[in-house]
């Protein structure tokens, strides 16, 4: 196989959601057939260099973005892909870094203590792995000190609150406070989560609000352009 | 209100319900349920569980052993002795009531609806307004009090103690050490049920609900032990498996309650609901694939012979409307013809569990009354002519005039309830437990998710057409206004 052909099936099997041959994919019957990791494999022994490969996820993820908006794709197609991508990104990360490719910024994510929903945390973790970001998912329930350790230790260049009770919205207002307190240049505060809002996110000060996942990866895309 | 042989809806055979009983079963021993409350793990391996780690295995003896002990019938007692009933896991009474934990209030202003953040006044409104409608039997704390956790139950009690002469369930205890005062506000412990939320799915015991559960059990005090997993998310988006992960979380706590209390007075309630893959993942709460999950589970705990908490009408709309109307006869009907007997969050209740509207609690109030009339009225009708009746007849009285679109829609959302998309198989059942074990051990909603794509293809969620028309809202205003003329008496 040429490493055109290859390239092409990489795209195709991220584009399907096939993350490796004991994945089902797409609708059921993609079981035993080499998937994204498989592909990954042989490009990478083809010596198709890292930053071709990143190429060829974008275009992947483009497309996925693009049929997700048609109403062709659901969300669970999106997270396949983005998984792929994802898994993907770890593998080729070393490399990546050794030849000087940065990825789109460090993503720093956690729901807030008190609060143990993950769902909405998990998908945006995954689609933003998937969209090219370095992502630290720190978990659900995660005391505010160890938020503001890990923003120290990981230095990254965005955080991402998720705060799914009413209750822990007031926690989620002690974090912001306290990630405002650090004045660490630069760095950006994105929340959400069912009860949150514009109002909510202004009133305590967070710089971003975000109703679902897409809106993140929207938002994200524009203050990176700013940035 | 009694539904009548003929109305009863039984979705499943008993082979199936033998198979999802034993598919559970084999779920708790295999996987079990994440335990990190040493004194609970502790009771529970004194009465013959085992340790996986952090995980609590039970056996199937053990699992059967609780559904003998556990009570059969429950009596809830009310201020007004009128009101008290008794819920039995072999009879088909069933009763409605309020529900939720919302945290808005919609109200009608001159530019349409709004929303604001519902609290402690509101209860009290609330509470007094359902206390005068005729078809709400129990009432169960709709919002909370807008106050610190360690004050919400006695204020709450207060409340209840003064505005309601119908059974009241307090829902969800916030302090246990608070229970006593609760006790000696409301004055007999005979008026007074909880609901604890004691498995966070997929299989976790959430230690503050297992204390919960604990505390009210020991005093005797009845309590819905409640489940909530979201099929695609929580939970496989396949109905087989979500039912199978649903009732091991429910029949551990079962275990739990009887460990603590032989005869425990608990009863199961499943709330089974799909999330929607196709945008969001927010819960469904009212549609199609919803209403039939909620109803399979009313059926399995009838299997068991068990008293019955249900969950119907809790409306996907975010305000009162042709559409969610629609949504909560549908959910009514089928809960009640499959056996749901206590059925919780019945009136009131928009957006999900999000919000409450005092318009939504009257209109509800006359819809079920119709509702019910179509079960006394008709007792040879089955359960899908009836339930496209009484939904045309209750728009029809909202000022809807039924039309052939509308009747179309309703018989597929009908179909979608009534007709089994999977096979109810050994091999199936084995795939879905071995879909939750992944999703236990890695830890991850994205198992869920990511298999779910082959059942969005096969339309698991259903997708037909809002029913769009105003609704005519002239006597639901008429009573809120004789509402609140009675409501300054208190």
């Amino acid at each position: 196989m040429s490493k055109d052909e290859l390239l092409a099936k990489l795209e195709h099997s991220i584009v399907m959601g096939h993350l490796d041959a004991d994945d089902e994919g797409f609708d059921g019957t993609m079981e035993g057939t080499p998937g994204t990791l498989e592909l990954l494999e042989e490009a990478l022994k083809a010596e198709i260099e890292p930053g071709v490969l990143v190429e060829s996820f974008r275009v992947a993820m483009g497309k996925v973005g693009q049929l997700f908006e048609a109403e062709e794709y659901n969300l669970a197609d999106m997270l396949a892909s983005a998984e792929c991508v994802g898994k993907a990104m770890e593998i080729i990360g070393p490399a990546l870094q050794a030849v000087s490719h940065s990825t789109k910024g460090k993503f720093l994510i956690a729901t807030v203590e008190g609060d143990l929903h993950d769902i909405g945390k998990n998908i945006v973790a995954t689609m933003l792995k998937g969209a090219g970001y370095q992502v630290k998912d720190l978990g659900i329930d995660v005391p505010a000190a160890t938020i503001l350790q890990e923003i120290r230790a990981y230095k990254p260049d965005y955080v991402g609150l998720s705060a799914l009770l009413t209750s822990t919205m007031v926690e989620m207002e002690h974090v912001v406070r306290l990630i405002k307190e650090e004045n660490i240049p630069g760095l950006k505060v994105f929340i959400g989560g069912a009860p949150t809002s514009q109002e909510f996110a202004d009133k305590i000060g967070a710089d971003y609000y975000c109703r679902d996942v897409r809106e993140a990866l929207d938002k994200l895309e524009e203050v990176s352009k700013v940035s | 209100m009694i539904v009548a042989a003929k109305q009863q809806l039984k979705m499943l055979s008993s082979a199936e319900m033998h198979l999802l009983h034993a598919g559970s079963c084999e779920l708790l021993s295999r996987v079990g349920v994440r335990v990190t409350h040493t004194g609970i793990a502790k009771m529970l391996l004194e009465r013959g569980a085992q340790r996986r780690g952090e995980r609590i295995l039970l056996s199937r003896e053990l699992v059967e052993g609780a559904l003998a002990q556990s009570a059969r019938s429950i009596h809830f007692g009310a201020p007004d002795p009128a009101y008290s009933f008794t819920i039995n896991g072999a009879d088909n009474r069933v009763k409605f009531g309020t529900g939720g934990q919302a945290l808005y209030l919609v109200q009608r202003t001159s530019n349409g609806w709004a929303k604001k953040p519902a609290g402690t006044e509101d209860l009290r409104k609330i509470v007094a307004l359902c206390n005068q409608l005729h078809q709400v039997d129990f009432i169960t704390r709709p919002v909370e009090c807008d106050l610190p956790d360690d004050q919400k139950d006695v204020a709450k009690a207060k409340i209840f103690r003064q505005f309601c002469t119908k059974p009241m369930n307090l829902a969800n205890l916030f302090k246990p050490e608070r229970l006593e005062s609760v006790l000696e506000i409301v004055g007999d412990p005979a008026y007074l049920s909880f609901i604890v939320s004691l498995v966070s799915s997929p299989l976790t015991m959430d230690s503050s609900a297992g204390e919960k559960l604990l505390a009210l059990v020991q005093k005797d005090i009845p309590v819905a032990i409640s489940s909530c997993p979201q099929g695609g998310t929580t939970a496989p988006f396949s109905e087989v498996g979500e039912l199978l992960q649903l009732n091991a979380e429910l029949l551990f706590g079962l275990v739990l309650a009887n460990s603590a209390r032989p005869g425990a007075r608990v009863l199961y309630r499943g709330i089974p609901v799909t999330a929607n893959l196709h945008s969001d993942a927010s819960p469904r709460w009212c549609q199609p694939d919803s209403i039939r999950r909620l109803a399979l589970a009313a059926q399995i705990c009838r299997f068991y012979n068990l008293p019955c908490c249900g969950t119907a009408g809790v409306s996907d709309e975010a305000e009162p409307t042709a559409q969610g109307l629609s949504e909560k006869v549908l959910s009514w009907v089928y809960e009640a013809a499959c056996g749901g007997q206590y059925i919780n969050s019945a009136l009131g209740m928009l957006e999900q569990v999000v919000s409450v509207a005092y318009y939504q609690y009257v209109l509800d109030d006359y819809a079920l009354k119709l509702v019910k009339e179509k079960f006394r009225k008709n007792p040879s009708l089955e359960a899908s002519q009836l339930v496209l009746n009484a939904a045309l007849e209750v728009l029809s009285c909202f000022g809807v005039q039924p039309e052939e679109k509308t009747e179309a829609e309703l018989l597929a959302r009908i179909r979608h309830v009534e007709n089994a998309l999977e096979p109810y198989e050994e091999a199936y059942m084995e795939k879905q437990l071995e879909i939750i074990e992944k999703a236990v051990h890695q830890g991850s909603s994205t198992v869920f998710i990511k298999a779910a794509r082959k059942g969005l293809r096969e339309g698991y969620l259903y997708r037909g057409k809002k029913i769009e028309a105003p609704l005519d809202l002239s006597v639901v205003e008429e009573r809120l206004a004789q509402g609140r003329l009675a409501e300054k008496n208190f």
